[in-house]
């Protein structure tokens, strides 16, 4: 491998300072002048029709500027209101889902505008609804709102790049959003060669980011310009622009977003209230801020999705997969958004299957809904198929490790769909879990202590990667140090990569590189940060940038050096003659002459961009060592192994927090998280005490493995790292509990309720 | 709403102040003293987010009425470091990789330094409960008790 001196090190992140320290500006610290505060209404019904809304007492009350409903508001485009929740900024005469926003307070300080949500009177009549996505496919189901005519997908398609088109519901009048069906071989034939044949329904619900930041925007409006600019909390600054400009038919010259630090997105935090906040400020004509409550975020924002799995597998007895019948039914809530199409595609793409059938349903019904959360989908398809292959080698008496070394995709096996894969690491991945201390030892693990059983389970998953366009600028200061300039919100350490990245093309220390994120205004396009794609593509415009730079600093070197330029290197902030080492000049000495009064040459500006074509399919093989308490139905963690298939590490510190972060939150997926609706579609537990995410003492020390099968197209071959390590640890938790005590728990999470279930000593 | 007045300490800077008796030291310290490092991620107590050391304990400043905190001293994220220097806590974080998206690093790193100051060499488990009050989404947790940990062995 070729020697680097920047990139695959371990680099300390470049913004750290700021959140060490507190000076980081995050949206809710955003505070302009004459600024006013926005509270949101929510209905209390899962589907209700609005009778009779009254803001009369509301808005009398001292310090309210506006109370807004949806009459009020600009009429957007009927088609793209219906189907995207977006536009549906405030509930016209239709509720779909309790926490569904109905009003917006304006008012010069939050506690006035909480106190005028209370003097609004709304009457509420109520309709059916309907909460489960398996009734809602019913015929006689009651229909979850009034139906689609078109689905708007436009920012699914930034997370994950899928040549699948779903397909829309026709004719009558159902509650299905989408859907669609993968065929390959004859099922029948495989079920009927296979020495095992199993057949399970999994369970998955609705969870979320749990970032910790709540949602936050500040829209200001500036009526004798006519300039829209918001500062906001988004993955993706140029998706939120050119979608504020297309709904309220401003110039994109007008509208200036700002992507302030993010507090964890995880996918959720793409675009959601940024057009209420501006509708509201085109409105009163001042700068107002929305910041979400903690309760609020996750009632109204965007979780994941529940599902439902029923799985049919057969397996000869050599372990050989024969057929996969499956059909995945996806909970999209009030609005379609759910990411169907991937989790199909992988429930069937990471095992070679010669026969297969899966059929996939988005749904809709009455709960919030939903977008995208790490990995989208996945997950809990992933769940669902590594629960089957657990399953089926133990019933055949076989390694479950090998089952999946011996079934698992490479370079050319198609995934559903068709598509090859190129060259892949997921074997790779399955060898280095294979050797990991916590898999070898675990024949000689103490099964037994007292009423506790322990177990290890492995599982595998993976993810596509997201592709689009990119740009960066490259360019030589005054002082001889590096400023690049990229469009991308960071929100994995990618500046910290990039300018790693700018430093190896340069031969410059990383200290001696600084990146910014600009706003929309300044900054060269990126993509949304998500897909696991920013280092992936934005990486790769930064390295082009670079170079183009570096070839800019060594013309006007060879000119002024008077050396040809095939002859001349770069090294630590010097341009020098290979054969005349004296025959030097210095970065600084290049930027004077470059940019001094009267200077002979023009400045160094690198110009990157690039058009992304090809995925870099990422894997994650984890092992869980768990213990299981048969008394009080308690799962514990103990030891853990994750490895992934990162192409490249460019910044292993990130690399591992990356891995560490996906993995916990996996464990979150496994055993505490669930949003749980009541029967009439109201959410049960709306804090962070009853939703319940990972604290430091639940999880263990997280080992990570760093695997690099190179990529064709990343950066030095690097490929997308964010998603993957959150995709098999629901599956690799239920399949060490089972083979701790010897039940299989096909819901998760796996609470103490459903472990004492399932071993008999909790009954209805 | 009548005011009440409040006399605090704020990372050793005096302030008298008059405020509504239904402000929490969070929001008078955010928005009336614009240090805005204390976090809000849930208003319930429950993440930690908003931690500060108050009279040497540590509170969710979420849930404290300012008024409550009426002739204390108050130590934010702010006040940590000193004549241009990181605190060794905050050195170690950056070293360890411990920070990802930020938001609840302000608090953690209280959270740690409450921990340190009564306990100067805690074990992994003193260490990860100490810290359970705190809750941070991006990275597991790994890095941030191995952040503490080094901290912990470094001479002040």
């Amino acid at each position: 491998m070729a020697e680097y001196r920047a990139v695959g090190r371990p680099t300390v992140r470049v913004e750290g300072v700021g959140k060490v320290t507190g000076r980081t500006t995050y949206t809710a610290d955003v505070h302009l002048p004459g600024m006013l505060h926005v509270k949101l209404l929510c209905g209390p019904h899962a589907h209700a029709r609005i009778r009779r809304l009254d803001t009369t007492r509301a808005a009398a009350l001292d310090g309210v500027e506006a109370v807004v409903t949806a009459a009020d508001l600009p009429a957007l485009d009927p088609k793209k209101v219906a189907s995207n929740r977006v536009y549906s900024l405030l509930a016209a005469g239709e509720v779909v889902f309790a926490g569904q926003p109905v009003a917006a307070v304006v008012a010069r300080d939050p506690t006035a505008a909480e106190e005028a949500l209370g003097l609004i009177e709304v009457e509420y009549e109520e309709l059916p609804a309907v909460l489960d996505p398996l009734e809602a496919l019913k015929e006689d189901s009651p229909l979850a709102r009034s139906p689609l005519s078109d689905v708007d997908r436009s920012e699914l398609r930034g997370h994950a790049t899928v040549d699948v088109e779903e397909k829309e519901a026709e004719g009558r009048a159902t509650n299905i959003a989408s859907q669609l069906r993968f065929t390959r071989g004859d099922v029948e034939q495989g079920l009927a060669e296979a020495d095992l044949v199993v057949e399970r329904t999994y369970r998955t619900p609705m969870v979320h980011q749990g970032y910790i930041e709540p949602h936050a925007t500040v829209a200001d409006y500036d009526a004798t310009s006519g300039e829209m600019t918001i500062y906001t909390a988004t993955q993706g600054q140029f998706f939120v622009r050119d979608e504020i400009a297309r709904m309220f038919r401003l110039p994109e010259t007008k509208v200036r977003v700002v992507g302030l630090e993010l507090g964890g997105g995880f996918g959720g935090k793409m675009f959601l209230f940024q057009a209420l906040c501006a509708a509201l400020a085109l409105l009163v004509k001042k700068p107002v801020k929305l910041v979400l409550s903690r309760s609020e975020d996750l009632t109204s924002a965007t979780p994941a999705p529940q599902a439902v799995f029923d799985l049919k597998t057969g397996m000869k007895r050599d372990g050989t997969l024969t057929a996969l019948q499956a059909r995945a039914v996806y909970d999209s809530g009030a609005f379609p958004g759910a990411a169907m199409a991937i989790g199909c595609i992988l429930l069937g793409g990471y095992y070679r299957c010669p026969n297969l059938e899966i059929e996939g349903f988005e749904v809709l019904t009455n709960k919030v809904s939903v977008g995208a959360y790490r990995a989208p989908a996945v997950p809990s398809a992933t769940f669902a198929i590594d629960s089957q292959m657990d399953i089926m080698a133990r019933e055949l008496g076989l390694d479950p490790l090998e089952v999946r070394l011996r079934n698992a995709v490479q370079e050319g096996d198609p995934l559903p769909g068709e598509m090859p894969y190129p060259r892949i690491g997921l074997r790779e991945c399955l060898e280095r879990v294979r050797d990991s201390d916590l898999w070898r030892q675990r024949h000689r693990l103490e099964r037994e202590a007292g009423p506790r059983r322990r177990g290890v389970g492995v599982a595998a998953g993976g993810w596509l990667g997201g592709l689009q366009p990119a740009a960066a600028t490259v360019m030589l200061n005054g002082d001889g140090t590096v400023g690049v300039l990229v469009g991308a919100n960071d929100i994995t350490g990618t500046n910290t990569s990039f300018a790693q990245i700018a430093a190896e093309e340069l031969c410059l220390p990383v200290s001696q590189v600084q990146v910014i994120t600009g706003d929309t205004r300044i900054a060269p396009f990126a993509g949304i940060s998500a897909g696991s794609k920013t280092l992936y593509t934005v990486g790769r415009a930064v390295k082009a940038a670079a170079e183009d730079a570096r070839r800019q600093i060594l013309d006007t070197a060879a000119q002024r050096l008077e050396v040809p330029v095939e002859e001349l290197e770069c090294a630590d902030g010097v341009v020098r003659a290979r054969s005349h080492p004296e025959k030097s000049i210095t970065f600084g000495r290049l930027a004077h002459i470059t940019t001094a009064f009267g200077a002979a040459y023009p400045p160094v500006v690198g110009r990157g961009a690039i058009a992304a074509r090809k995925q870099a399919p990422g894997f994650s093989v984890q092992a869980a060592e768990v213990e299981v308490d048969t008394e009080t139905g308690r799962v514990r963690v103990l030891r853990y192994v994750t490895a992934q298939d990162v192409g490249f590490a460019v910044n292993p510190l990130s690399v591992e927090g990356q891995m560490e972060g996906g993995t916990v939150q996996g464990i979150g997926m496994g055993l505490y998280e669930e949003m749980v609706y009541d029967d009439r579609g109201r959410l049960l537990n709306p804090s962070l005490l009853d939703y319940r995410l990972p604290t430091a003492a639940d999880v263990p020390n997280i080992e990570s493995l760093i695997v690099e099968v190179p990529s064709e197209d990343g950066p030095y071959g690097a490929k997308g790292v964010g998603e993957p390590p959150v995709v098999p640890t629901s599956a690799a938790i239920a399949n060490a509990v089972h083979d701790a005590i010897g039940v299989r728990i096909t819901e998760i999470p796996i609470t103490p309720e459903r472990i004492l279930r399932a071993l008999g000593k909790v009954k209805d | 709403m009548p005011k009440l007045p409040l006399r605090l300490r704020v990372n050793g800077e005096p302030y008298e102040l008059e405020v509504e008796p239904h402000r929490t030291l969070l929001e008078v310290v955010r928005d009336d003293l614009h240090l805005t490092g204390a976090k809000e991620g849930c208003g319930t107590g429950d993440c930690g987010a908003c931690s500060m050391i108050v009279d040497g304990r540590l509170v969710t400043s979420c849930l404290l009425l300012a008024l409550e905190a009426n002739g204390a001293d108050v130590l934010t994220i702010e006040g940590l470091a000193r004549d241009g220097k990181l605190h060794p806590l905050q050195q170690a974080f950056l070293d360890h990789g411990a920070v990802q998206c930020g938001f609840c690093i302000p608090g953690m790193i209280l959270a740690a330094k409450c921990l340190l100051d009564l306990n100067p060499h805690p074990s992994e488990e003193e260490i990860r409960h100490a810290i359970v009050g705190n809750l941070c989404r991006c990275t597991g947790y790994v890095k941030i008790v191995q952040a503490i940990a080094a901290a912990a062995e470094r001479p002040d």
